[in-house]
């Protein structure tokens, strides 16, 4: 077949470690830090060990919300969606695309929507209503903005988030979302989260504070993971967490 | 890098890429007489309409039998498919959705978006079928990219990577031009997808910043979703010093690209087979002479997940099957626009490309921000809707005297106008990629 003859011959070139280069708004600005393959594996591990607590499994569909910018973590879910053997479609988050979000959930019936974002819903809710539309949906992964939304809407949504060049990733908790403390530390100062490269990174990131208002959780939680957790406020946490 | 483009690994894959011919057609022939079997077999759609016109895997036998018994399909064809049964993907799946790795989609601009069921391994299917592109481009291992502004048919990343390009994460769409200049004196990229709107935001950007030295480190950079118009393309090439390859779809099996020498896009004859046809309205068809104007039929070569077979794409182009300067021998065609794109005002024909030249040449709208609004093919007025940049408009009444005139002496019609920003205009848009040319209001 010809696309695979040609990814064949592609895995003969010599490719650098590297895969991205990871920009990311901090509290000074617009800062960068590079992304190995292996780093993006071990990312993609702990996406799929995460989409797992949620119940993904072979067999379910899905619908990812992205942007093109947003490969880092985005690449680390599909690759967590198609380790669990999930088929997934693929819209963009930005507003003006949110009648494909609306075709694929309506054709596909996806078991988990992941990336949705407020202008999407925004966009939605001309023409539908949120809570009606996502209800039946089993899993929803949603941008900060969106939390509320849902929530207030009464759709248990679990947040999703780049913080920094992690990702954040509620359990079916919904006490906050976790980071994978293998690979980063997350901290607080001031009601502002920072963010600092494990040593198991190649790209040596010290505490950078993000300007993202928010809290940390240390300890234990319900799910079972040390994991720290990071409460969002845009994501109008406390107030309508598990609601 | 750039000493790359002039050494002897232009071709990504060589024997492919240069085949002879015969030896390109006998490929097809011996996959699509494998695709019509497997089609047959396992996708109902086909399975119907080729029994509807009594056309069996049996009875084809060689490309010519193919041809002359398979029917084409349309777009139409399949939504009416989708609309009877409740199939999403209209009858066209092969395999059980289980099966799938992902589904894509079209943008959706004249309506429901169609599904693309995708099955792969180390990168979709679309930006699979670019590698060979971005290579001819000058793209290297190790070089840089700038994410591109959206997914379009999936996460474009896992081409660019398989080719060893490190992908850089910036925020390419409207309204950040600024900070992709600023990457891209940070990061020396290679190379960058560029759209429409992106164009025209740089096109205010050059004022007052040296885009030649901030695209200085670009092997090249892609543009799709519309054609190019010549001074637009003249203003990246000569003013910004990109080297810029265009692109399209290749209807919908993937994508044609130009080479280095900008003469036609390819087509990857391995991946599609191409014809380029008349169709008469009872369904009568013959072979657009080599050199003329013709509709773009297509067959997936290489989709096991959900082919298109003798699909009708609307394109009108020439195709030609001689080779090309770069000495490769696939296909290479030329785009003239859509079916039915063009307009009849009180019977006088209007095609975009007249329109486009007016618009054009005037400087507040320079960069071609318009559509024809219409309901209909055939109108009473010729109804544009055009976007002008405010900074260099300071009555945008006159302008839109002067702009009204020249549509006149272009087309032979008076427009009624309404003029828009450019900003406001390009806000309009419902796809990352595509800034529809004729809309219904």
């Amino acid at each position: 077949m010809a696309r695979a003859d040609t990814l064949a011959r592609a895995r003969e070139l010599d490719r650098p470690e590297l895969a991205y280069l990871v920009r990311f708004p901090a509290a000074d600005g617009m800062t960068d830090m590079e992304l190995t393959w292996a780093e993006l594996a071990r990312d993609t591990e702990w996406v799929t060990e995460r989409l797992r607590e949620h119940g993904l499994a072979a067999g379910q569909r899905a619908l990812l919300t992205t942007s093109g910018f947003e490969g880092f973590w985005g690449h680390a879910v599909i690759g967590a969606l198609r380790t669990l053997k999930v088929t997934y479609g693929i819209a963009e988050a930005m507003g003006w695309d949110h009648r494909r979000t609306s075709v694929f959930h309506r054709e596909l019936a996806p078991h988990a929507v992941i990336g949705l974002s407020a202008e999407t819903l925004e966009g939605l809710a001309g023409g539908a209503d949120i809570g009606e539309l996502f209800r039946p949906t089993s899993v929803v992964l949603a941008r900060p903005a969106a939390v509320p939304l849902l929530r207030g809407a009464g759709v248990p949504a679990a947040l999703i988030s780049a913080v920094g060049p992690a990702l954040a990733l509620e359990c079916p908790e919904r006490v906050g979302a976790h980071v994978n403390a293998a690979e980063w530390r997350v901290g607080e100062r001031d009601g502002q989260l920072s963010v600092a490269a494990g040593e198991g990174r190649v790209s040596l990131l010290p505490e950078t504070p993000l300007g993202i208002p928010g809290r940390v959780i240390t300890g234990r939680c319900a799910c079972g993971s040390e994991n720290p957790r990071v409460l969002l406020a845009e994501a109008n946490w406390p107030s309508s967490s598990r609601s | 890098m750039v000493g790359d483009r002039d050494t002897g690994d232009r071709y990504f894959e060589p024997q492919v890429e240069t085949m002879p011919r015969e030896q390109l057609r006998a490929r097809q022939e011996e996959r699509i007489l494998e695709l019509v079997e497997y089609a047959y077999g396992n996708s109902a759609f086909y399975r119907e309409l080729w029994d509807a016109h009594g056309a069996h895997p049996r009875d084809i036998r060689s490309l010519d039998d193919f041809r002359a018994r398979v029917p084409f399909i349309t777009k139409d064809m399949v939504r009416a498919y989708r609309a009877r049964t409740g199939d999403p993907f209209g009858g066209l799946l092969c395999v059980p959705v289980e099966e799938l790795t992902s589904v894509s989609s079209s943008s959706g601009t004249t309506g429901d978006p169609e599904f693309f069921p995708e099955i792969w391994q180390d990168a979709p299917p679309l930006v699979t079928a670019q590698v060979r592109d971005l290579w001819e481009l000058g793209l290297r291992p190790g070089d840089r990219v700038l994410s591109p502004p959206g997914t379009f048919r999936n996460l474009m990343d896992p081409g660019y990577q398989a080719l060893g390009a490190v992908v850089i994460e910036v925020d390419t769409w409207i309204g950040r031009m600024h900070e992709v200049v600023e990457a891209l004196r940070t990061y020396r990229p290679a190379y960058l997808q560029m759209m429409y709107p992106q164009m025209v935001e740089l096109e205010h950007l050059a004022e007052k910043t040296d885009l030649k030295e901030a695209f200085s480190s670009l092997k090249g950079a892609s543009c799709a979703g519309q054609p190019l118009s010549r001074k637009m393309r003249e203003r990246i090439r000569d003013d910004w010093g990109i080297d810029v390859y265009e692109y399209t779809s290749a209807a919908d099996t993937g994508t044609a690209w130009e080479c280095r020498e900008h003469d036609g896009f390819h087509l990857w004859e391995d991946t599609v087979f191409a014809e380029c046809v008349e169709v008469d309205e009872h369904g009568g068809w013959y072979d657009a002479p080599e050199g003329d104007l013709g509709e773009l039929v297509a067959t997936d070569l290489d989709n096991r997940a959900a082919p298109l077979i003798r699909y009708r794409s609307e394109d009108l182009v020439r195709l030609s099957r001689d080779t090309c300067g770069c000495g490769r021998t696939h296909a290479r065609m030329w785009v003239a626009g859509r079916r039915g794109d063009e307009t009849l005002v009180h019977g006088r024909s209007v095609v975009l490309r007249d329109v486009w030249q007016a618009v054009e040449d005037q400087p507040e709208t320079v960069a071609g921000v318009f559509q024809i609004v219409r309901d209909r093919r055939e109108v009473d007025e010729l109804r544009l809707r055009v976007g002008y940049d405010p900074a260099l408009t300071g009555d945008v009444d006159a302008l839109a005297g002067r702009l009204s005139e020249a549509v006149r002496e272009r087309t032979g019609v008076k427009p009624v106008l309404d003029m828009r920003t450019e900003e406001d205009l390009l806000r309009t848009m419902t796809s990352v990629a595509k800034f529809p040319r004729v809309v219904k209001s």
